[in-house]
């Protein structure tokens, strides 16, 4: 059922692509195939595996530094009533500022590297998963701490057994959205001050008006997006979410 | 055996002043008995079981309570949602060093006495509400606990499933020995279940007076001597609120 459902939406994807493409000419919407044939093109003469690498370099270091960030800050904010009040200014300006501003600060700061990339990525995403592990924290189940103490657990068990388990599926779902916002200002990044990755060669392809190598990197680009997605993240949140995905919500009682 | 000789329970307020909770407590509990604190709701009926199970600290008087092995249940479940039903029994084992499949091989078997057999693998939000408490008393029970305390553990069922699992705590009961504090605010549950009743009155809370229950185990629901006993305790409520 879900199987049929998936697959029809990505073959309805690709046929309006094909129609659109009937429609304009190949310089404006280039076909499935011709965006096809300039990737493998791409693949085959190794450029995609470089670029692809270079991105995925700066995006994983960018992820775990947002994360360490955010969990610092989120746990902070959400254990200490002073670090809230403290912190909150601070996580309220890194959301509102565009990731567009890190950026170009970092590489003015840091240089045209690897290193401003990453710095860029963690300072513009983490203040999201700051403030989602926050709000975990403070919907945690209280009951449940009183009753690991009542049954005289450790501080250290009540810590591993009772609330890091409850803030898990917080961590889970605040990955998935700094993931995205991680491939966003990467390719930022590397449009504006980067030689290699996807956004450089977004930007290349851009300068040349080759529309169907422009297509050939956003459609990799996707195809990583959802091979992580789909091979990665949804396995394990199944997992460690198995206690929940067994109970149907009940919306009509 | 469990002892409160004078307890009093202050608690500091945030605009500096002191709040008495407890007022010269005083009762003895022998080893083995199943007693009920019986009082209205936010009379101090659960700091006193806080006291017992040294989970806060008493301002004066003397507490003394033989076994240091203490079971809980409480009104909520309060079972960790992602565990199965028997790691959730297993919990408090788990800071023993003891093997994995001896903790299991406990919880399976205190799953049975509560009637659980067969749900050993079932995740809590699977469970009705009268089967997670059961869960509960299952837990507190695997540790092997001198004094099993439960604070109002069947108010948040409905009636049906409240007798039915009063019955089976009797059961239980009297097939382990513990001894049995037992809280709630309602006559007719500690009726049913104690040997002796506590009264304990409004804030700050006192023993207002003690009662025993002398009909035997196990008792059934409508039994005459049980309903002459609740309606001196409805008395003994009316009088207490009206000196007050």
């Amino acid at each position: 059922m879900n199987t049929i459902h998936r697959i029809l939406s990505i073959v309805s994807l690709v046929l309006a692509w094909l129609i659109l493409s009937f429609v304009f000419s190949p310089t404006i919407v280039p076909g499935p195939f011709a965006v096809l044939q300039a990737m493998w093109e791409n693949v085959r003469s190794g450029q995609a595996f470089y670029h692809l690498y270079k991105t995925l370099f700066r995006v994983g270091f960018g992820l775990v530094l947002t994360m360490a960030l955010g969990i610092a800050f989120g746990t902070a904010m959400g254990l200490s009533r002073r670090a809230e009040v403290f912190l909150e200014s601070w996580v309220m300006v890194g959301l509102t500022l565009p990731a567009i501003v890190y950026s170009i600060i970092c590489l003015l700061w840091f240089g045209l590297n690897d290193f401003a990339a990453i710095v860029a990525i963690g300072a513009s995403a983490f203040p999201a998963v700051g403030i989602s592990i926050w709000q975990g924290i403070k919907g945690m189940d209280t009951q449940l701490v009183s009753m690991g103490n009542a049954f005289k657990l450790s501080k250290g068990a009540i810590i591993r057994k009772i609330i890091f388990p409850q803030l898990l599926p917080h961590i889970l779902a605040a990955m998935r959205y700094a993931l995205g916002i991680c491939w966003k200002i990467c390719t930022t990044v590397e449009l504006i001050g980067m030689s290699s990755g996807v956004g450089f060669m977004l930007n290349y392809w851009f300068g040349l008006f080759s529309m169907s190598q422009v297509f050939a990197w956003t459609l990799l680009f996707l195809l990583v997006m959802f091979a992580i997605e789909y091979l990665l993240f949804k396995p394990v949140e199944k997992r460690l979410t198995k206690w929940r995905n067994d109970v149907p919500i009940p919306l009509s009682a | 055996m469990i002892a409160l000789k004078e307890v009093r329970k202050e608690y500091l307020q945030p605009n500096g002043e002191r709040l008495r909770v407890l007022e010269n407590i005083t009762f003895e509990i022998a080893e083995g008995m199943f007693s009920s604190l019986l009082g209205p709701s936010g009379c101090g009926k659960s700091t006193i079981l806080n006291l017992i199970a040294k989970l806060d600290r008493h301002t004066s008087g003397d507490i003394l309570v033989n076994g240091n092995k203490i079971g809980f249940v409480f009104q909520q479940p309060r079972l960790l949602n992602w565990r199965t039903v028997t790691d959730n029994v297993a919990l408090p084992l788990e800071r023993d060093n003891s093997d994995k499949r001896g903790r299991r091989e406990l919880a399976v078997k205190y799953l049975d006495l509560v009637g659980l057999s067969g749900f050993e693998n079932y995740y809590p939000l699977q469970l009705s509400g009268g089967m997670q408490q059961r869960v509960a008393i299952a837990r507190a029970l695997v540790i092997d606990p001198d004094i099993l305390l439960m604070d109002e553990p069947f108010s948040g069922l409905d009636e049906f499933t409240a007798r039915k699992l009063r019955q089976e705590l009797i059961r239980i009961w009297r097939e382990t020995g513990k001894t049995i504090v037992f809280v709630t605010h309602s006559i007719s549950e500690a009726v049913f279940l104690s040997e002796q009743i506590l009264i304990v009155s409004q804030k700050p809370a006192t023993i207002f007076k003690r009662v025993t229950v002398d009909v035997p185990y196990p008792r059934e629901y409508g039994d005459l001597r049980l309903f002459e006993i609740e309606t001196s305790l409805t008395r003994d409520f009316l009088e207490m609120n009206s000196e007050r």
